[in-house]
């Protein structure tokens, strides 16, 4: 078989379409008509996934040990309402924690704010908090790494706004997630709203990292049908993006076209049989690779323009980005037809034949096959976005930071509305 | 004559740079988010013993003022970018862009992202500018 050289690299060259190989390589096609690599000469990147990973079922109840391998004595749980009102879930990790547990705090809501957490912090110091249990979904995770923030460094969360300001490891934090799609249990990144000023503040930080992921498929087992297919689409969309980022690199590929390969295998699976523990693990799995894929090759315009809509008319996260994929791989495809073959591979379509030239429509085509398959709404008229204010989204969607890494730039807001308009 | 990397006299020469720039004063016609500071941390091995902070009050498309102030000062900006002598000097040469730079942690930033991504080509023209400063480095 033949072999190429690049940045040090060593590759196997394969024949366009022969799969085989992706298993044991990085999965992705190096064609050999033109010996395609998908990176250049140039490539340079650091790779960094810091968290533990513990999976299996039932693993949440040890989350004790967890706690003392970190040193601490005295966790906070931070969760949210609705799941301690409607599930025993906080409450089964509650006692797994028994005496290293001082408290719960449950004020988390949807788009979760900043007063939240500066009153989750206020709770966490009076309790005398050392580390932070998270039990929950996107929302929770994250007003978790903000309460971490403060927890150690004091002040207000708005002090801290910004990306790598902070020098030092925070507060200890263990995830147990609830659903499987945010990724946030991996990620440096956490979203927090202003409500006062009616804007999603960003704190992207290394040292806000999550120190320890529990993936436990009992602790998603009771996320309904809906909730199940919109955020595993959000993890679809973290690894396809992860992929035609413009920072895309290798270690990180390999990861999301595996998260991918699970994604289509298993997500129908979850949908279709909540119970079903194996579907719900290989998800949780998939959504937390795509999340280190994306963590370390960043997103690109799909995440810009679903946060838009998300933050203007209340969109779930998941639903926006899965109804916007399509259209946004369109826009990008004469500029990443290969990593859209290595993606339509992942998912299963015999390449054999399809040129780069052609995989952006076929993926589009694809996804929206998928998600009809999994039940999902198709167009933003759906999800109750108004035709008429589309406009306001745009201003929004070109200020937000996964827009620098898309493969295609885009600064025009007519673009970005033809865009909109396109799955409105 | 090449002026040091960084001095008072590269602060104003950076201004007239910015102040000259047609690609700058398109770009950030509409930037009213405040003053931006630049702050080199202290390397004394290369004889920058304290860190080294210039005040640029952009208002749009125009450098009002470029000056040298304490880093107590700079923190009072609304955007404080943060990195050491070697990733300013990727900078100015082109080999990093400071947007990305930012997001990969590779600059420091105190302040609000989006604003700063949605005036990306602004700072790119930032860059053009300071690329046409005759330089002196501490470190060769």
């Amino acid at each position: 078989m033949p072999r190429c050289s690049v940045a040090g690299l060593d590759f196997r060259i394969i024949p366009a379409g022969f799969n085989a190989p992706l298993e044991f390589l990085t999965g992705f096609t190096i064609r050999e008509e033109d010996g395609t690599m998908p990176y250049d000469a140039e490539l340079n990147f650091v790779f960094w996934s810091p968290t533990k990973i513990i999976f299996g079922e039932n693993t949440a109840l040890h989350v004790a040990m967890e706690v003392e391998g970190l040193k601490c004595k005295k966790a906070l749980i931070v969760t949210d309402g609705d799941l301690v009102r409607n599930t025993d879930l906080p409450s089964k990790i509650k006692k797994a924690l028994g005496n290293l547990c001082v408290g719960i705090f449950s004020d988390v809501e949807p788009d979760s704010g900043i007063h939240i957490v500066n009153q989750g912090a206020k709770h966490g110091a009076e309790l005398g908090a050392d580390c932070i249990v998270s039990v929950g979904g996107g929302s929770a995770i994250d007003t978790a790494k903000g309460i971490a923030i403060l927890l150690k460094e004091g002040g207000k969360l708005q002090d801290y706004v910004g990306f790598q300001v902070l020098t030092r490891p925070q507060t200890p934090h263990i995830v147990i997630p609830t659903t499987a799609g945010t990724g946030s249990e991996v990620t440096y990144v956490a979203v927090i709203k202003d409500h006062e000023a009616g804007r999603k503040l960003i704190f992207g930080d290394n040292n806000i990292v999550p120190n320890v992921a529990i993936l436990d498929p009992k602790m998603t087992e009771g996320l309904p049908q809906g909730l199940t297919a919109a955020t595993g689409m959000d993890a679809l969309s973290h690894a396809i993006e992860a992929l035609h980022s413009l920072q895309r690199e290798p270690i990180a590929d390999g990861i999301a076209l595996h998260a991918i390969r699970l994604i289509k295998e298993f997500l129908p699976k979850a949908v279709d049989h909540g119970k079903d523990m194996m579907a719900r693990g290989q998800m949780l799995i998939a959504a937390s690779m795509a999340g280190i894929a994306f963590s370390n090759s960043q997103l690109g315009m799909v995440h810009a323009l679903a946060h838009s809509v998300g933050a203007k008319f209340k969109v779930h996260h998941g639903l926006a980005n899965s109804i916007l994929l399509p259209p946004c791989i369109r826009y990008n495809a004469d500029a990443c037809g290969d990593a859209y073959l290595d993606i339509l591979s992942a998912m299963g379509v015999d390449i054999r034949g399809i040129s780069p030239d052609e995989a952006g429509d076929l993926l589009a085509d694809k996804i929206i096959e998928f998600t009809k398959r999994l039940g999902l709404p198709q167009r933003l008229r759906d999800v109750g976005v108004p035709e008429a204010e589309l406009k306001e989204c745009i201003e929004l969607a070109l200020s937000d930071a996964a827009i620098v890494y898309n493969p295609k730039d885009i600064t025009d807001a007519t673009e970005v509305l033809k865009v909109y308009q396109q799955t409105w | 004559m090449a002026v040091l990397f960084p001095s008072i006299e590269w602060a104003e020469e950076y201004k007239k740079q910015i102040n000259s720039s047609e690609g700058y004063k398109k770009a950030a016609a509409t930037w009213t988010a405040g003053p931006v500071v630049l702050v080199i941390s202290a390397k004394p091995e290369i004889g920058l013993n304290e860190d080294w902070a210039t005040w640029l009050d952009l208002h749009q498309g125009v450098c009002r003022e470029a000056k040298r102030v304490s880093l107590e000062e700079a923190q009072k900006a609304p955007f404080c970018i943060t990195a050491d002598y070697a990733r300013w000097k990727q900078v100015i040469k082109k080999e990093l862009e400071p947007v990305k730079g930012m997001m990969q942690g590779k600059l420091k930033l105190k302040g609000d992202l989006p604003t700063i991504v949605r005036y990306t080509k602004a700072s790119q023209e930032l860059v053009e500018c300071s690329t046409r400063i005759d330089l002196k480095f501490l470190d060769g």
